[in-house]
């Protein structure tokens, strides 16, 4: 093991750096930064660029210059290093690299997350169903999705989802048709996600489209856009779903204890509501982590003391659905600061670009809803496009599973088809997709560019592009050393995780 | 029991609520509000001395402009207007060349230290480089400005006509004015010194670590009236690099403003700065807008979408047909097309044994200007305009001076007088007629030099290869994107390229036409040009200045030099909940009118009227 890791380190490092080389005569052919002084016409231009030559030793051979930044980059070895630094903006690589780099990360861990959930579910549920309409549909909507370029899914996006639903806000009522049609198109997808006999399908039908229609009719008489809200009674029907929902797929109704244990938590939860709003006014991010600390161990008490055979499964039921409810109430709390935010931003609350309003001055939740606004936009459009490939890998990962000889074995043996899926068939699925996640993600922090320059991120993308088009070199190595390196790093993960995963696979060989 | 005890819990925590509920209702999130602009830019600041080399850029110059006062400013004819309630230049005597500089009596920094003799005696040393010694040193490793041995203020302007302006200058009237003598004429003196960038107590005060202000700028007096090196050299890398930064420094001092405006936020992560209105102003400019904030976007397409949707109320993005029709399509939007600064031009090789050489031709000039002037007359001017330009700017129209931006004071006389409408209209007979008259033959291949990458140049290309074919030449496609080192390298015999004009000096345009002219990329030589620039350079009387720049121009197209085709197409577009908002052809382009900018209701409806 140590042996193969050492190894693979080791030409893992050699790739890195010859193409730091090869990257570095890349950039320094493409960039010219005596362009803009070539046309310019200010009485001394002559003194400004030989200042600019021999500000970045532009008559020095470009091989020589590599060395003299490699020299700067090795220095990180005993603590004196140097990225160079940007000549248009006098400021350290290193710096820029360490902004660039949190921005990248607020944008794309919550649409990874996000990606990952709602890929790897859509994938089961097509796969469980499969050959029916509903598999064929979210086959073709994710090959769809995974061909569309992201420019223009988000332009689209701007147009469509900040643009057309801010004009939206200025009347919020859904039209009679728009009322019908959405409730329809909702019926067809419960009946065909539920599935079954046709009776089956009929009542799916008829209740989902029921359903929507009631809750559309709902938002748009009330004008709940405009001031939305949960509160307690909302709270207390969605968290007593979530807790049933929980139960099914984590133990089956079966395990009367974990349900209880469930609908326990949600009825806490309820009950706190109103506490809450009281101390919701101090919050900041770490109350709000305590919060969900304590949450989480409320839930595991409860677990514990509903007891039985397997406190194990009760302590994990009410976990996940605690989480749910704490999620409905964080939830409900930010939706009230939407009114005087929504008044703030002219009644255009969805943003186009940034990641947030320039000097709002708010509280926590005002913030909390002003990163949201500007993160749905480029989130939804990172989503799209890797959830499809999500969807496909679960999809096929698990139907393979499904097809092999100990799944027939434990169906055999008259276990419940839940025990079978969930237990049997969905953990050994997931070996493949933790192969895929760290590769994903590593290419997802470089590859993030065009997303984060429509949308007016700083991020990593950001800083690559607008460094190549400022013909300033440095940034752009800095920006393909963090991602070359985050690159190497992932394959290597990818190897070990599925090595640890997986023990059939030996590292050693 | 269990479940009695549970609901024994649950019964306390529903007292609990309703005790609680009793209490006042709890405390509600707020927003404060002001009056707020937000403007789209694309490249974000870094920087707030704009007068060191480095510092040097728009991005800077237009968030300068609002926070630090000046002299004078460019408005959108291009003139420059004068704004005496900063202060005021006034010229002494023109033999030798003598101008003071007044500070009014109300300016002052924004911690209320005044600006006065020691700010300008600054920016003077800085932008002279009196005192520079040798030559700066950069680190090999990193390529900053290390700190050098030697006392280098690395000022953008270094090189310019300030270095005529060897003797220090002399204080009076309380400190508040000093007065320059130039060593030898300079024409463009107006423009010379620019206002102190940055105040002079705050350097001194680091570099030298006083604390009072009057006893710093005391100590950077007299430093500078007896040449103290010693004491010169830390107030220099101060200078050269204490004021970048790109996010806001903990020390307010590093951001002092003598404008209207004072930055109050600025981050490089989230792209924006916020500039809130400068309490301590008591100059001309007072702004209607409490804060302005400049979000920064380099995707035109971007900034369109985010107008429409109400985060941006003013954006000037890079004209393209794109934009332009984006913002058609908006409603609530005003959009104003216009132009920029920078000019495009074709520029023949006098000097490469190319078919405009009078080498090619056995020293015949003659022949070779004919040659010339038919290649000129053969490319089409208006069809450029009629096909690239009008759709982004319907004003558009040909560009004919080489030295002067249209509308800005003489523009019309000199076209009138230069000779330029001879190429007016594409006159493929009369090219045809002087080739040959010239007696050559051909085709001849011309090989035009042009940005590859380029799309409108690549347009053009097409369209000049078109017309001049069928005058005779055969224009051959010597597109490169590396166009900007290639100049002056005498492997293209027409080149097609921009000129960007940053002010309305009258000796900007020397350097290009010179014989000797650093931007003479064309070979050409002429010396009653030469002579021209020389009296030039003594003349000190608009009307003859510009008298002198007509007979220049008059050489330049009579020699077949090249021609000027069209003012680069701008394009200002703001939300109609403001009014004011102008378009700028020289920089700082859209914020040249700042504090006319209007948010309120009043001033909208009466706009709307208007």
């Amino acid at each position: 093991m140590l042996t193969f890791l050492v190894r693979r380190l080791a030409s893992a490092a050699v790739v890195l750096l010859a193409s730091t080389f090869v990257f570095f005569m890349l950039v320094d052919f493409a960039t010219d930064p005596l362009e803009e002084l070539r046309e310019s016409s200010q009485i001394n231009r002559e003194a400004q660029m030989e200042q600019r030559t021999r500000l970045l030793n532009l008559d020095t051979p470009p091989v020589l210059r590599y060395f003299l930044w490699l020299k700067g980059l090795a220095g990180f070895l005993w603590g004196q290093g140097t990225l160079g630094e940007s000549w248009r903006t006098n400021r350290e690589v290193t710096d820029m690299l360490a902004g660039a780099v949190g921005v990248t990360l607020r944008l794309v861990v919550v649409a990874t997350l996000l990606a990952i959930i709602t890929g790897v579910t859509v994938g089961i549920a097509s796969a469980l169903r499969q050959y029916t309409g509903f598999d064929y549909s979210i086959t073709f909507a994710s090959f769809l999705l995974y061909s569309l370029p992201t420019f223009w899914v988000a332009v689209l996006l701007k147009q469509w989802g900040a643009i057309g639903f801010n004009d939206f806000l200025r009347d919020p009522t859904i039209g009679l048709w728009g009322l019908i049609g959405i409730s329809l198109v909702a019926g067809l997808v419960w009946s065909a996600l539920v599935g079954g006999e046709v009776r089956r399908r009929l009542i799916t039908f008829a209740v989902a489209t029921a359903a929507t229609a009631a809750v559309l009719w709902f938002v748009s008489s009330t004008g709940w856009f405009l001031d939305p809200s949960l509160g307690p009674v909302l709270i207390a029907v969605t968290g007593l779903a979530i807790a049933f929902g929980v139960t099914v797929l984590s133990t089956g109704l079966r395990n009367r204890r974990a349900l209880y244990s469930a609908v326990t938590v949600v009825a806490i939860g309820v009950a706190l509501w109103l506490p809450l709003q009281y101390v919701f006014p101090y919050a900041t991010t770490w109350l709000i982590l305590g919060l969900l600390t304590v949450t989480l161990a409320v839930a595991a008490v409860v677990g514990w003391a509903f007891g039985g055979p397997d406190r194990a499964q009760s302590i994990r039921t009410a976990a996940l659905t605690a989480v749910g409810v704490a999620l409905l109430i964080f939830a409900d709390r930010v939706m009230q600061v939407w009114r005087i935010y929504s008044d703030y931003s002219d009644n255009r609350p969805i943003a186009t670009i940034g990641a947030a309003t320039p000097g709002l001055n708010g509280d926590f939740w005002v913030e909390t809803l002003d990163q949201y606004t500007h993160l749905i936009l480029p989130t939804t459009s990172l989503l799209l496009i890797s959830f499809a490939s999500y969807t496909r890998y679960s999809r096929g990962s698990l139907l393979e599973v499904l097809n092999q000889d100990y799944i027939r074995t434990a169906r055999a043996k008259g276990l419940t088809e839940r025990t079978v899926v969930m237990r049997h068939a969905f953990r050994n699925a997931l070996i493949p997709l933790a192969t895929i996640i760290p590769l994903d993600i590593a290419a997802i922090l470089s590859g993030a560019v065009i997303t984060e320059r429509i949308f007016g991120w700083t991020g990593m993308g950001n800083m690559f592009i607008t460094a190549l088009n400022g013909d300033d070199p440095y940034p752009v190595m800095g920006f393909f050393i963090v991602t070359g390196t985050v690159a190497v790093l992932a394959n290597l993960v990818a190897d070990l995780v599925y090595a640890g995963l997986d023990p059939r696979i030996r590292v050693n060989a | 029991m269990r479940i009695r005890r549970i609901g024994a819990a649950g019964a306390l925590v529903a007292t609990g609520a309703l005790v609680l509920s009793a209490c006042a209702t709890p405390t509600q999130s707020a927003i404060e509000e002001d009056t707020r602009l937000t403007v789209g830019w694309n490249q974000p600041f870094f920087s707030y001395n704009e007068s060191t080399s480095n510092g040097n850029a728009t991005a800077n110059a237009v968030i300068k402009y609002l926070t630090v006062g000046s002299f004078q400013y460019y408005n959108n004819e291009p003139a420059l207007v004068k704004d005496e309630s900063y202060g005021t230049i006034e010229k002494l005597s023109d033999d030798p060349l003598t101008v003071k500089y007044t500070i009014a009596e109300d300016t002052q920094w924004s911690d209320e230290v005044p600006v006065d003799a020691a700010d300008l005696l600054l920016q003077w040393v800085a932008d002279s480089g009196k005192y520079n010694e040798g030559e700066v040193t950069y680190d090999e490793e990193t390529g900053a400005i290390i700190e050098h041995e030697n006392l280098y203020f690395d000022a953008a302007a270094l090189g310019g006509g300030l270095s005529n302006v060897t003797e220090v200058p002399e204080i009076d009237d309380d400190g508040k004015s000093i007065t320059l003598v130039y060593d030898a004429p300079f024409v463009d003196w107006e423009v010379a010194l620019a206002a102190p960038t940055v105040p002079a107590h705050v350097v001194a005060q680091q570099a030298l670590d006083i604390e009072d202000a009057e006893e710093a700028k005391d100590a950077l007096i007299t430093a500078i009236q007896e040449g103290d090196t010693e004491t010169l050299k830390p107030i220099a890398d101060v200078w050269n690099s204490a004021f970048d930064f790109t996010d806001l420094p903990d020390d307010p001092s590093l951001y002092l403003a003598s404008g209207p405006y004072v930055i109050s936020e600025l981050s490089a992560d989230d792209a924006y700065i916020t500039l809130t209105a400068n309490e301590n102003y008591q100059g001309d400019l007072e702004p209607k807008v409490e804060t302005i904030t400049v979000r920064y976007n380099e995707d035109p397409m971007a900034q369109v979408q985010a107008l429409q949707n109400g985060e941006l109320d003013i954006i000037n993005p890079q004209a393209t047909a794109d934009v332009i029709t984006a913002l058609e399509g908006v409603e609530g939007v005003t959009v104003q097309t216009g132009s920029e600064g920078t000019y495009e031009h074709i520029d023949l090789t006098f000097n490469n044994g190319g078919p405009f050489d009078p080498a090619t031709y056995g020293g015949d000039a003659e022949k070779a200007r004919m040659v010339r002037q038919a290649f000129l007359m053969a490319i089409p001017r208006q069809e450029v305009i009629d096909k690239i330009i009008q759709p982004l700017n319907p004003d558009a129209e040909i560009r004919n001076s080489q030295t002067r931006v249209p509308g800005s004071p003489g523009y019309d006389d000199i076209v009138a007088s230069n000779g330029s409408d001879v190429y007016d209209e594409v006159d493929i007979e009369g090219a045809k007629a002087l080739l040959a008259e010239a007696g050559v033959t051909t085709p001849i291949d011309v090989t035009l030099l042009y940005g590859k990458s380029n799309a409108r140049r690549a347009a053009e290309y097409q369209l000049f290869a078109e017309s001049v074919g069928d005058a005779g030449f055969n224009l051959i496609d010597g597109g490169d994107d590396n166009w900007g080192s290639l100049l002056g390298s005498g492997t293209y015999d027409a080149a097609l390229f921009g000129w960007q004009s940053t002010s309305l000096g009258i000796s900007e345009s020397a350097a290009n036409f010179r014989s000797d002219g650093g931007n003479n990329y064309s070979g050409y030589a002429n010396e009653k040009v030469d002579e021209l620039y020389d009296e030039l350079e003594t003349t000190f009387e608009e009307e003859d200045q510009l008298r002198i720049l007509g007979e220049i121009e008059a050489e330049l197209w009579a020699d077949g030099f090249g021609v000027t085709i069209f003012q680069f197409p701008g394009v200002v577009a703001n939300r109609d909940t403001v009014s004011g908002v102008k378009n700028g052809v020289l920089s700082p382009s859209v914020f040249w009118n700042f504090w006319e900018w209007d948010p309120s209701e009043s001033a909208v409806q009466e706009s709307e009227e208007g």
